[in-house]
């Protein structure tokens, strides 16, 4: 356990220069557009003591060093600033489209996994038909677009069932029902491309395992077939599984902001579209800087997770 | 016995041809080329093969059902909706090629030369990739796009900046295996230079993988700037673009289904061909299809 312990805090050591160099980027995303951004933040009818007040608001009128420390002690003290159009905090902006974003990652991650795992386990041990079926929804659920597949969900169970809700929300707590009826459409094209990426890794990987020595060795010493495959051979092909897995919920995490635009869900990605059509830099940095924090922690938990399933890893890092 | 090395030359000279047809080869693989080079075609014959002109509006064909002269329909302003696919090959191919290249063209050197060389350098290098993969990929285009504007020519060169560390790590990888092998070492004993080495040995060896990765990355280059433009970050309107058509005729979904069917469609053909290739590639470089 102790071995254990070391490798975890060992990696979580490794995210603090990647967590830096993000925060860098995202503080140089205002300070990077061409021009004026306050200017093209406020528009043309701004007055110049309007563009002033902005400025020194934002704090581009110090030196930069000075400026990023401003920022970033603003940030580790959960103050994001301020919305230029609504006034709003944007701590509270991102209350309310934070956990929309997490509700449709989390579902489309779960229902991809409990769909790409044991039906990629399934079609392992087999050939013929099985193969043929996985192998065609998996070159066609990576090549159809996630967002075209949406708009076809829409028109088959809006337009021509009238079953579900084409796009819309509210919020779980006010009627949890409502709230999961919008979610399903939304959900389904997130995860189907993620179940075929899964689905085939986790086929792959057990296609390897299951060619090791040591599954015959238990085939010989008489074990149940479902207890080789399930609790030993899975166990072992876990490990690219669960780094896919990682991988692709990056994937789903930039999914979610074409998704969330397309059925109209007020997730951060959301946020950061509109924000970036209305210029409103401040609230496109603080979008970009809690997908990108998001996806950081889901790396670190892939890893560490990893780790625990297979303790290779750590000895290759300690070595 | 002195005729065996003679013939060992002959088929060393030969096997690469035989190789190249192979891994172009494959049932998929070839399927893919040939939707491929069909699109290639279509983008470049346009102008002869659209029956309209893609930008013409014709206010008696308003979101028009498909009919013999307009086989996909028409849209909200009465454009006929296959003239605009056809026209929007050429954006949706002209920024997946482009940005392939570009990153290809940037990547490969990094790649190379980190894997070639090794110690630090490599070190250094592979640690600022890794950031830039510590992004997620989507996300790093729109922050890109937030910062520079949108538009086509800056969708290109977001998706290759993405793509830049991805083809890196490849290339890398690849050329570290190849840094060992014995023609390498031998080619050094011989006093050869680096850079000859490189190119005579190290690129053509190490390059297969890059290609597998090329196909699939232009597959998603498609796909990311479909999205982009969709989001209205991408190419902006009147161009005619697969994405742009879509997000257009989104509020129509229901009332005229063919203006998103078709453009869509457009779409998942030309990713599923860069697939197919990149699967029937993968395979003949890892026959026994464990890696898939």
């Amino acid at each position: 356990m102790n071995a254990r312990l070391s490798y975890a805090l060992r990696r979580l050591i490794l995210t603090a220069p990647v967590l830096i160099a993000t925060s860098i980027f995202v503080f140089l995303l205002i300070r990077l557009v061409p021009g004026d951004p306050v200017r093209s933040m406020l528009g043309i009818r701004a007055t110049p003591e309007n563009i002033a007040t902005v400025r020194s608001e934002l704090g581009l009128d110090r030196p930069l060093p000075q400026q990023y420390w401003d920022w970033i002690w603003g940030v580790l003290h959960g103050n994001l600033g301020q919305d230029f159009i609504s006034h709003e905090k944007i701590t509270s902006l991102l209350k309310v489209s934070l956990p929309v974003t997490l509700e449709l990652t989390v579902l489309a991650m779960l229902l991809a996994v409990g769909v790409g795992v044991p039906v990629g386990v399934l079609v392992a041990a087999r050939t013929g038909w099985a193969r043929k079926v996985s192998g065609g929804f998996v070159i066609g659920a990576i090549s159809i677009p996630d967002f075209w597949l949406g708009l076809m969900l829409v028109l088959v169970f809006t337009g021509l069932l009238n079953v579900l809700p084409p796009s819309g929300w509210v919020p779980f707590t006010q009627n949890p029902v409502q709230n999961l009826r919008y979610m399903i459409l939304p959900v389904v094209t997130l995860a189907t491309g993620q179940t075929a990426y899964i689905l085939r890794t986790t086929r792959a990987a057990m296609l390897g395992t299951l060619s090791e020595p040591y599954i015959s060795f238990l085939r010989a010493k008489g074990l149940r077939e479902r207890s080789i495959v399930y609790v030993h051979a899975l166990r072992n092909a876990s490990g690219p599984i669960v780094t896919v897995t990682g991988i692709q919920f990056g994937v789903l995490l930039g999914g979610a902001i074409v998704i969330e635009n397309l059925f109209a869900l007020p997730g951060v990605g959301r946020l950061i579209v509109t924000a970036i059509s209305e210029r409103n830099y401040v609230v496109v940095q603080a979008g970009v800087l809690t997908i990108a924090c998001l996806f950081i922690v889901v790396n670190l938990l892939t890893d560490i997770v990893h780790g625990l399933l297979d303790p290779r890893v750590e000895e290759a890092v300690s070595s | 016995m002195t005729a065996h090395p003679v013939a060992e030359v002959g088929k060393a000279a030969r096997a690469p041809r035989r190789r190249l047809r192979t891994r172009l080869g494959g049932r998929e693989g070839l399927a893919g080329w040939t939707i491929v080079f069909i699109l290639i075609a279509v983008a470049i014959l346009a102008p002869i093969l659209a029956p309209h002109s893609p930008e013409a509006i014709d206010g008696n064909r308003i979101l028009a059902a498909p009919t013999a002269t307009h086989p996909f329909g028409s849209d909200d302003l009465g454009r006929d909706v296959l003239s605009r696919v056809l026209y929007a090959y050429r954006v949706s191919l002209g920024i997946a090629v482009g940005s392939v290249l570009l990153a290809m063209a940037v990547g490969l050197p990094i790649g190379v030369f980190a894997g070639y060389v090794g110690g630090w350098t490599d070190l250094i290098l592979m640690r600022l990739i890794d950031l830039l993969l510590s992004f997620p990929a989507l996300l790093l285009a729109i922050s890109l796009i937030a910062i520079l504007g949108p538009g086509s020519l800056v969708a290109l060169l977001a998706i290759a900046i993405i793509y830049v560390p991805i083809m890196a790590r490849v290339v890398r990888s690849s050329v570290l295996v190849v840094r060992g092998q014995a023609y390498v070492r031998g080619a050094r004993a011989r006093g050869a230079s680096h850079l000859s080495i490189v190119r005579g040995h190290v690129l053509p060896n190490a390059i297969g993988p890059a290609l597998v990765q090329a196909s699939v990355l232009m597959a998603f280059a498609i796909v990311i700037e479909a999205a982009l433009s969709f989001l209205g970050l991408g190419s902006q309107p009147p161009t005619p673009e697969l994405g742009l058509m879509l997000a257009d005729g989104n509020n129509y979904l229901t009332q005229a289904p063919w203006v998103e069917i078709f453009p869509g469609l457009g779409i998942a053909i030309s990713v599923l061909a860069f697939n197919l290739i990149g699967d029937g590639l993968r395979r003949s470089f890892d026959p026994n299809g464990i890696t898939r």
